[in-house]
């Protein structure tokens, strides 16, 4: 090392337009450096969320936990309330979601990777939709968010700092609510949708079993192991997700409804929807 | 049937393990070149190259183009002018870690000599200069090893450019750094994009160990030092092939 500082030292001194090309002596580059930096506090976050009126809530859980259904619903009482709301969710970028999903189809895919795939994802969803929808007031409803791109690296052996300084830009959601369910539970929901068990949502790569069901098991309840600590963590709302629909339901209209405060939080589904309550 | 718990326990005990690899769990040397576009480090990288492959040293080389996984993504991104700083940032970050996971590691771990254009301090300089946080930067490339040496071409901004210039005149957008809006005239942009790419390298001479490479100096001139520095840092006689 001293010896490659030296030869560091040695070439140091020669060439000085270099230098001066760098530090631009007639001021042109404070204003390249300025105007960089402002671009990219246009797509992020800054601290100051005051140019963002509306509201960002998330509702994180394991598979089979409810939350698509409950974000229906909710979607329809807040808009019943005349709230606009924006959805988001995993892989729905337009950028690079279907890649993804092609990559988790092929299975060839690295944790590393797969890892920082999710993430632009999840950015260009943040910076193309999720910010602006804020910016004009409306209430966004995410079907997951970056919590569960930690958690699910992180049962792959990711570093738990590495994953959370990549979010570090990300903007921290206005109310974060976990629907807590136990894997069994998840089990038997998941099969109700899908007559067969997904590769991911059994953890497949993980090789933790070859019995599909102990996977899924074993999965599940390492990643609902990493919410509950995220959840304690981050002050998260946790919610048992294993009581009826319209119970859970009840309690996310109440919390929402005091956190934006509507006074009604009286409400039935519509047709449409009514299948979903139970 | 194992009862899940144990699994979970056992599995978990494996993964942290595997998430903190030993300082240098690989019997290979990473020697990579690094500076902007026209500094001349992609001639001497190949010159380096043929050098050890006719002295019948186990090499590999590897240079920063999209891995296939991310292609279609980084080109549906850049040709409909998608990327902000992050996204764009992030994208190549995936890019370089599955050429890393599923080259450059093995390799290192195989015992090769691995010669790579371009590494992480291209992400640090050139993400850099679009004004993604440097800590930021530095945490998404944190997993990869610290190479053996790092040279560092440096040329004089208007040499650099010529040298581009003359050879490709057709500029691409984030090339060019047009999304950063320094100028509408994309060579002007250009200029100023490279300026601001060249001015983070030269932060990391010291930070980052680089040797520094004049790139003005005749080519056979600096292929000499090159070698010189190579010979000098890797115990090159443990890359002979057949031994």
């Amino acid at each position: 090392m001293s010896e490659l500082g030296k030869r560091a030292a040695e070439t140091e001194s020669e060439p000085e337009s270099v230098r001066s090309a760098a530090a631009s002596p007639n001021g042109a580059d404070s204003w390249t450096t300025d105007t960089a930096a402002a671009r990219v506090a246009v797509g992020l976050p800054t601290r100051d969320r005051s140019e963002l009126s509306g509201h960002l809530m998330v509702l994180e859980g394991t598979d089979g936990s409810g939350r698509s259904t409950q974000i229906a619903l909710l979607t329809e009482w807040l808009e019943s309330q005349g709230f606009a709301v924006q959805t988001m969710g995993l892989r729905r970028s337009f950028l690079i979601a279907k890649d993804i999903d092609s990559l988790l189809a092929k299975n060839s895919v690295t944790r590393y990777t797969l890892a920082l795939m999710y993430a632009t994802d999840f950015f260009d969803q943040l910076e193309n939709r999720i910010l602006p929808a804020l910016r004009s007031g409306m209430i966004v409803l995410a079907d997951r968010y970056y919590y569960t791109l930690i958690v699910r690296a992180a049962v792959r052996g990711l570093d738990h700092d590495y994953l959370h300084r990549i979010y570090d830009l990300a903007l921290p959601p206005d109310l974060t609510f976990f629907l807590n369910v136990r894997p069994q539970i998840s089990f038997e929901r998941e099969f109700q949708k899908s007559p067969a068990i997904s590769f991911w949502e059994a953890g497949r790569d993980l090789h933790l079993s070859d019995d599909l069901y102990d996977s899924f098991i074993s999965y599940q309840t390492m990643i609902r192991k990493e919410f509950v600590a995220l959840a304690k963590h981050h002050g998260f709302t946790t919610l048992n997700g294993e009581n009826p629909i319209r119970t859970v339901n009840a309690d996310l209209r109440k919390r929402i409804a005091s956190y934006l405060g509507i006074k009604n939080i009286r409400y039935k589904p519509s047709h449409a929807l009514v299948h979903l309550w139970q | 049937m194992s009862t899940p718990g144990v699994t979970v326990e056992a599995a978990a005990k494996t993964e942290e393990k595997r998430a903190k690899p030993p300082a240098r769990p690989y019997s290979g040397a990473l020697v990579v070149v690094e500076g902007i576009d026209g500094s001349g480090k992609s001639t001497q990288l190949h010159l380096l190259k043929r050098w050890l492959e006719v002295g019948g040293y186990k090499t590999y080389f590897t240079e920063w183009n999209s891995s296939p996984l991310v292609k279609s993504a980084t080109r549906r991104g850049k040709k409909r002018h998608l990327l902000t700083p992050v996204t764009f940032s992030l994208i190549h970050a995936a890019d370089f870690a599955d050429r890393y996971e599923r080259q450059i590691l093995p390799l290192l771990r195989s015992g090769h000599l691995v010669l790579a254009d371009r590494y992480i301090y291209t992400a640090f300089a050139r993400d850099g200069a679009r004004g993604c946080p440097v800590e930021w930067l530095r945490n998404l490339y944190q997993y990869a090893v610290i190479p053996d040496v790092t040279f560092y071409f440096r040329a004089p901004l208007e040499v650099a450019i010529r040298r581009i210039l003359s050879g490709r005149p057709r500029l691409k957008y984030y090339e060019a750094g047009m999304d950063l809006g320094l100028s509408l005239d994309p060579i002007e942009s250009f200029t100023k994009f490279q300026g601001l790419t060249l001015a983070r390298y030269n932060q990391m001479v010291q930070t980052d160990n680089f040797v520094l490479m004049d790139g003005t100096l005749p080519v056979h001139q600096l292929q000499q030092k090159m070698r010189d520095v190579v010979g000098g840092h890797i115990e090159l006689k443990r890359f002979k092939n057949g031994t």
